[in-house]
């Protein structure tokens, strides 16, 4: 066992002496997936829930977790593998996706992680799951996870997935820890897939995001904000602008994409792509101060100062009745316990509940962040 | 065992439930090399169905496979002795298209080229396309993680399937993922992908469409040698442009081809690259004359440029007849699925031909280059004696110089039961309990596909801590 680990978990037993009274949360950085695997070896004997960080960007999302241990993925920070040639990285869980990013510029290679997010982490957005805009394009973040590690809710370091661009080897283990949200263990090391930055961009604001979809040829995104549309086009010089010609609008070059503002409140309505529209008059119902509407892909993510109980409930029955879901994707701690972060549990609850069981007996991996209690 | 066939007659009638020798004979194997035990085959019409047969199968102790076409390669649907086979081509309905949202939700039995054929009129195609495409079966292509040539771009069949629903191993019915993005919880769905029948039956499939492209070109690229062909795939793809498509066939294989469909082969090289180039008029100019530029760089000893429809046709019929096209060579054939790094595609293919020469087999190799999924191919007679086992013993050594330079087994067949116990050759223990896991969380009794993907033994530590 490392010093960290024993100390630890000596920690972790002082806690669980029901003499001493401690009323405080304890931060762990572990340097290694098999450091992590012994912490929470020793958290599950005892039972001690305990909570994963990155940069902490997304504390809010989920259900609140009770946690007294923290494990951060601060000093596991290193890109360890980078092969441009084969369009492919190797990172470690702490790396921001501006510092990613930065590494992949060399070769006009990118991620395609999400793009107003530098200070996230790349374990924290594979965790969560989380995709950018170019998602229309280049499919969301879990199409990319290529293999992963975990250490797991029993304390054993695992790998799942393969080292190549391609694989039908085995269970689709990177589908199970993507999205996750740290409830089957700690996400590692990363492997992902990478695409070239196209030598030409440009951003064309447009009136209507749905027309323009339709008359552009595979594009980058299509938002709707507050009083416009855009459309973000790549490809080569002579591509890009034969597709500005044909749709019209007012073009520059370059991604413009929507500045994210930090409201005290973020809904996310995620519906079949055919109901965006519906989705951004009920958002607006609430009171939204902003929103991004992503076309084709069919999220609105909106902010807001304030929420009514009964509108939300609302607004979460319609996303509900057209198969989709409300989140909350922030807000305070208190909210998220009166209202649920996720909606009603998905069918499959019961069979999620099995796959958690088995990662996590003790169920001490962020106990109850998912819906269902999971 | 006649007690179940009495219930699954009752249910689906004679017509619909086999145990004649001669079915047993037939659905005993899939287009790989090995011959399971006898069946008892039912085609169910409806998910119902679907779950009503396994609960029957439950109560009997019946192990249960799904099996789609069965044209799969690695023995996935190979059932044993007393299995209740599933056969799932008559759900083969399409049931909705949605063009807005660009999906589908469609039977696990329709067959891959008929969905691409049945969404053309609206500008869409399911992506995935097997060289099998005309014979397997969307379910199948979503238990094997099917891929093709034009999944280069636009990624295997997990990156087109957007929901699925599913018969448990208990008989229940259950719905994952959905037409809405990122549903709440874990990504079931992704899991079921690529389980190959020993997670659940998938009795319904929504699918995600793709926008036809605009504009499209075939190159034919000629080498002398296969080092100058691998070493143009592994420079296009570190240059960043990722053609729709990018396969390689070697000289024997240009041969067999070309005696089979003349495709206008060329039939003295030693290697040739086929490449698609798909998307905007105005973007497909330049990537061509990128790709030509590096395979001449790299010795290309021709370029051939197909714009037109008919010419383009003829080339990838050239390619989609390979299978065919080796039949002539011998009656049987093995093939290897790997895929390597695409940077050390040169270097293995050349030890995979030392290794064919050293055991005496004939090696054939057409495959996806682009992705660095190799496919060499052995052709030979399984009549002859202790041939069989020298093939398997070649395509072994092929498959370990694969892995040693930091490949993986499969990458679009799937393990099935030819390659379970190469598992832990790619997986640790660890891993493999992991997976293990997770198998038993949907099936605690092992009653789904028994024997395939994992090795015995995968489930190596206890629960830990309670
Ligand atoms: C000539 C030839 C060329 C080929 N080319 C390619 C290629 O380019 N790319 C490629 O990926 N593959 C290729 N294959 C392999 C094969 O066609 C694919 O694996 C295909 O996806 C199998 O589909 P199927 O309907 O035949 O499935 P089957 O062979 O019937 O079954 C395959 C596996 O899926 C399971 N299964 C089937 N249906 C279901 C269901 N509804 N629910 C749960 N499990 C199910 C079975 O239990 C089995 O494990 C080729 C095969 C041949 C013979």
């Amino acid at each position: 066992m490392t010093t960290l680990a024993v100390a630890t978990k000596q920690l972790l037993e002082r806690l669980h002496d029901p003499t001493v009274d401690v009323d405080a949360e304890f931060v762990v950085a572990p340097t290694s997936m098999e450091e992590a695997a012994e912490i929470l070896a020793a958290a599950a004997d005892v039972g001690q829930a305990v909570a994963f960080y990155g940069a902490g960007t997304h504390r809010q999302i989920g259900n609140p977790v009770d946690a007294d241990l923290v494990i951060t993925t601060t000093a596991m920070n290193r890109i360890i593998d980078y092969q441009p040639d084969d369009l492919t990285v190797v990172v470690e869980p702490g790396v921001t996706l501006g510092e990613l990013e930065a590494a992949l510029t060399d070769r006009k290679l990118t991620a395609v992680l999400p793009e107003t997010e530098p200070n996230a982490t790349v374990g924290g957005v594979v965790a969560a799951g989380r995709s950018g805009y170019r998602r229309l394009r280049y499919g969301p973040t879990r199409d990319r996870v290529l293999q992963a590690t975990v250490a797991t809710g029993y304390g054993k370091v695992v790998t799942g997935g393969s080292p190549v661009v391609k694989a039908s080897t085995g269970y689709g283990m990177t589908r199970l820890f993507t999205g996750s949200f740290g409830t089957l263990g700690l996400i590692g090391p990363v492997l992902l897939k990478l695409w070239s930055q196209p030598r030409a961009t440009a951003t064309i604001v447009v009136d209507d995001p749905e027309v323009a979809r339709n008359a552009a040829y595979r594009p980058f995104a299509v938002l709707g904000t507050r009083g416009t549309g855009r459309i973000y086009l790549g490809g080569t010089k002579e591509e890009v602008e034969a597709q500005a010609e044909a749709i019209g609008g007012r073009s520059s070059d370059g991604l413009d994409w929507p500045q994210p503002h930090d409201p005290p409140l973020r809904l996310s309505f995620r519906i079949p792509a055919r109901f965006v529209d519906e989705a951004v008059l009920a958002a607006r119902d609430l009171d939204a101060t902003g929103w991004v509407a992503q076309y084709g892909v069919g999220i609105v993510e909106a902010g807001y100062d304030r929420i009514t109980s009964d509108g939300f409930a609302a607004a979460r029955s319609w996303a509900e009745s057209v198969g989709g879901t409300l989140v909350i994707e922030a807000s305070p701690d208190d909210l998220r316990r009166e209202l649920g972060a996720w909606g009603s549990p998905p069918e499959s609850v019961e069979l999620q509940r099995e796959v958690k069981d088995r990662f996590d007996p003790a169920g001490i991996c962020n106990p109850g962040i998912l819906p269902g209690g999971i | 065992m006649a007690r179940a066939v009495d219930e699954l007659t009752a249910l689906l009638g004679d017509d619909r439930v086999r145990d004649h020798p001669l079915d047993q004979h037939l659905f005993a194997k899939d287009a790989g090399l090995r011959r399971g035990g006898a069946p008892i085959v039912v085609f169910p019409e409806s998910s119902d169905e679907v779950a009503a047969v396994v609960k029957i199968a439950g109560a009997h102790g019946m192990p249960i496979v799904a099996r789609g076409a069965g044209t799969g390669l690695a023995g996935g649907a190979v059932p044993q002795e007393g299995s209740l086979l599933v056969v799932l081509t008559r759900m083969n309905r399409i049931f909705e298209i949605d063009e807005v949202g660009r999906t589908a939700w469609v039977g696990p039995g329709v067959v891959n080229l008929d969905l691409s054929e049945a969404t053309a009129d609206r500008g869409l195609h399911f992506a995935p396309d097997p060289s099998s495409q005309s014979a397997c079966t969307i379910g199948g292509n979503v238990a094997t993680n099917a891929g093709g040539p034009h999944c280069l771009a636009e990624g295997s069949t997990v990156a087109h399937i957007l929901g699925v629903e599913l018969v448990t191993a208990d008989g229940s019915t259950v719905i994952l993922g959905g037409e809405a993005p990122d549903t709440p919880g874990y990504d079931l769905r992704g899991v079921i992908v690529g389980s190959e029948g020993t997670l659940g039956i998938v009795t319904k499939v929504l699918v995600r469409l793709t926008e036809n492209h605009l504009d499209a070109a075939t190159l034919l690229m000629a080498f002398d040698t296969i080092e100058d062909a691998a070493r143009t795939v592994s420079e296009v793809i570190a240059a960043g442009v990722v053609p729709a498509a990018l396969e390689m066939m070697d000289k024997p294989m240009c041969v067999a081809v070309e005696n089979f469909v003349q495709a206008g082969y060329p039939t003295d090289a030693a290697a040739v690259l086929l490449a698609d180039v798909l998307g905007h008029p105005a973007g497909t100019a330049a990537s061509i004359e990128l790709l030509s530029d590096i395979a001449v760089r790299n010795g290309a000893t021709s370029v051939r440029v197909a714009t037109d429809e008919s010419e383009r046709a003829l080339l990838w019929k050239g390619r989609k007849s390979a299978f065919g096209a080796i039949a002539q060579a011998a009656p049987d054939y093995y093939l290897n699925d790997t895929v390597v790094p695409r940077t050390r595609i040169a270097e293995v293919i050349s030890k995979t031909y030392e290794i064919a020469e050293r055991y005496d087999i004939t090696l054939m190799n057409v495959f996806h280059a682009g992705d660095g999924n190799l496919h060499p191919l052995v052709s030979f007679d399984a009549a002859e004696p202790g041939m069989t086992e020298r093939v398997v013993a070649a395509a072994r050594e092929m498959v370990t110089v694969a892995v040693a330079a930091g490949g993986t087994l499969s990458g679009e067949h799937g393990i099935g039961f030819e390659k379970r116990d190469l598992m832990s050759s790619v997986f640790s223990p660890e891993d493999l309990d992991a997976q293990a896991r997770l198998r038993e969380a949907f099936d605690q009794d092992g009653v789904l596909n028994p024997g395939k993907v994992l090795p015995e033994g995968s489930r190596c530590f206890d629960w830990g801590p309670a």
